[in-house]
């Protein structure tokens, strides 16, 4: 018997998730207010379709500013610290240390500066997801091999064309990196101050649903907050891909290429 | 051997000497004080001549390269590439190659031979043109559309020389450009740079810790002592060219060899 691929394998396991979400509260094992039936769920999700979707957009909306000023904020702020010597070791242990701090403790000061709205989620939110994205610019930046910068100066390349030709493109893995952390927290931080304090939202609507003990709502609002984050992780995926194509493009030539191209060095760590 | 007539202004024609270096010395002002790096080098390299510089890890060679190619500013004395002092990197009168092939890996092989003209906002038909003849020249000419990570450790080191060499550049300077190398490539690769030195004419300064490579590829060898750097020996090579591996088992190579360990024996 041959071994199933790990992909087989994976698709059986989410698919025996699924089955035993329906299965485990019919069969009465717990509790359909602990775990109420997948169906149950979906079905109440389509009906309260308007509600969820609204929700969404909601939740959406504070993403997309919450992620601008992550994403903004900690790129720009993350490459001064990591290209200016002076301003990194007055700065990094500063921020190394704030990154520690359960940021969540500070979101009731954020309620009393922006209020319960919208406002108070995209500045929560927006600090939540800044400190991974700075933190990797300023490590991507400052980890640039010494030797490409040297390269570019000895084939006469200016300050602006060291930034724009080496700097950005030797920093882009590692900033990305960033930014799918930093993203995946702005998500987090959105839905968690939705939760704590408000009257919209995808967390609002968990919130609302379990203190009336409505768990298939509870529920639908969750499976909201889950494609959401699947979706956002997707996506980062692809433009991981489209930047650095340079990266798997191993495969792709030396399949299609002379027999010499199997002598291929690891590539050698960026 | 050209005379040193050096006092004729006549920027058309070719210099006599592509390098002169005028009582050089140079000084690191590091975190623990004044490093002294060189004192007091003298070296002249006529045009078209391939010098080869040895001398103990950490005597300066890396430093008196990047002042040759303008990348460092010497303490004191007077540097000259192709006539003129080079206060800033001019890679249209001195191509540099690194130990570390220091391509980018972001770029195909190709594009980082157009890398120096891009800077130059050469445009785009005349850089591929220019790129593609240089692979060619160093025996890459189908291999452009690779990645650095496809290409083995030698034929990065020939995409950095056609780098280096895109902008015509009469001098090409190499810091150890073969150390990383596997002996047998490592051969093979100092054969190739002589046949592209000898296609194209260039002035060659190499720095390299081989003796064996620098005889075998050099018409002189300059020997340095410890730190901070002199020029102790001049070693003329007087072995025929074009050269041939057979020549390494020669009593001549071996005693050109001796010498140049001896000298650097001495010092440390
Ligand atoms: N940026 C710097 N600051 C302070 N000291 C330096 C700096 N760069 C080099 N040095 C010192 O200057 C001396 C010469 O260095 P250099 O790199 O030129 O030597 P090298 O001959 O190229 O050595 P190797 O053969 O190991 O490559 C060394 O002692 C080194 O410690
Ligand atoms: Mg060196």
């Amino acid at each position: 018997m041959t071994r199933p691929s790990p992909r087989t394998v994976r698709r059986l396991i989410g698919l025996a998730v699924l089955v035993l979400w329906e299965a485990v509260p019919r069969l009465g094992i717990l509790p359909e207010l602990f775990v109420p039936p997948l169906t149950k769920t979906l079905a109440v999700l389509w009906s309260d379709r308007l509600i969820y979707f609204g929700g969404l957009m909601v939740t959406l909306y504070e993403v997309f500013f919450a992620m601008l000023i992550a994403c903004g904020a900690g790129i720009a702020l993350g490459a001064v610290v990591g290209g200016v010597a002076v301003v990194r070791n007055l700065m990094l242990p500063v921020v190394s240390s704030l990154y520690a701090i359960p940021i969540v403790i500070l979101y009731p000061i954020f309620t009393a500066w922006f209020g319960i709205g919208s406002e108070s989620k995209i500045a929560f939110a927006g600090v939540y997801g800044f400190f991974p994205v700075m933190l990797s610019t300023a490590a991507g930046i400052r980890t640039i091999d010494e030797q490409y910068l040297l390269a570019a100066r000895s084939m006469g390349a200016s300050l602006p064309q060291l930034i724009t030709r080496v700097i950005i493109p030797a920093a882009i893995p590692t900033v990305l990196a960033g930014l799918r952390l930093g993203g995946a927290l702005t998500i987090i931080g959105v839905v968690v101050s939705e939760m704590l304090t408000s009257a919209s939202g995808i967390g609002y609507l968990v919130t609302i649903n379990r203190t009336i003990l409505d768990s298939p709502r509870v529920f639908a609002a969750i499976i909201v907050v889950l494609l959401l984050s699947i979706a956002f992780d997707l996506a980062v995926r692809a433009i991981e891909r489209r930047t650095m194509a340079w990266q798997t493009a191993g495969r792709r030539v030396a399949s299609s290429e002379d027999v010499r191209a199997a002598r291929m060095p690891a590539p050698a760590a960026a | 051997m050209q005379p040193m007539a050096k006092l004729k202004p006549q920027p058309e024609t070719t210099r006599a000497n592509a390098v002169e270096v005028t009582g050089v010395s140079h000084i690191y002002h590091g975190r623990d004080g004044a490093v002294p790096a060189l004192t007091d080098i003298d070296m002249t390299v006529p045009a078209g001549r391939f010098t080869v510089i040895v001398g103990p890890s950490g005597c300066g060679k890396t430093s008196l390269l990047m002042m040759l190619a303008g990348l460092r500013t010497p303490t004191s004395g007077t540097i000259l590439c192709d006539g003129r002092p080079i206060p800033s990197p001019d890679p249209q009168r001195v191509g540099v190659v690194f130990q570390e092939a220091s391509l980018y890996p972001w770029l195909t092989a190709l594009d980082n031979v157009e890398f120096p003209l891009a800077l130059k906002g050469a445009p785009r038909s005349e850089r591929r043109e220019r790129a593609q003849a240089m692979l060619k020249l160093v025996g890459l000419g189908s291999f452009g559309g690779r990645y650095p990570h496809e290409l083995s450790g030698g034929m990065k080191q020939r995409v950095s020389i056609a780098r280096g060499l895109v902008q015509g550049p009469p001098v090409l300077l190499m810091d150890e450009p073969f150390a990383a190398l596997d002996e047998q490539t490592r051969m093979t690769m100092g054969h190739e740079l002589l046949r592209i030195w000898d296609e194209t004419n260039k002035t060659v300064v190499f720095i390299t810790h081989s003796l064996t490579e620098a005889v075998y590829l050099a018409d002189e060898v300059l020997v340095m002592s410890a730190r901070p750097g002199r020029i102790i020996d001049r070693v003329a090579v007087d072995l025929p060219r074009p050269r041939t591996y057979q020549m390494m088992a020669t009593d001549k190579f071996g005693q050109l060899r001796e010498r140049i360990w001896q000298q650097i024996r001495a010092k440390e």
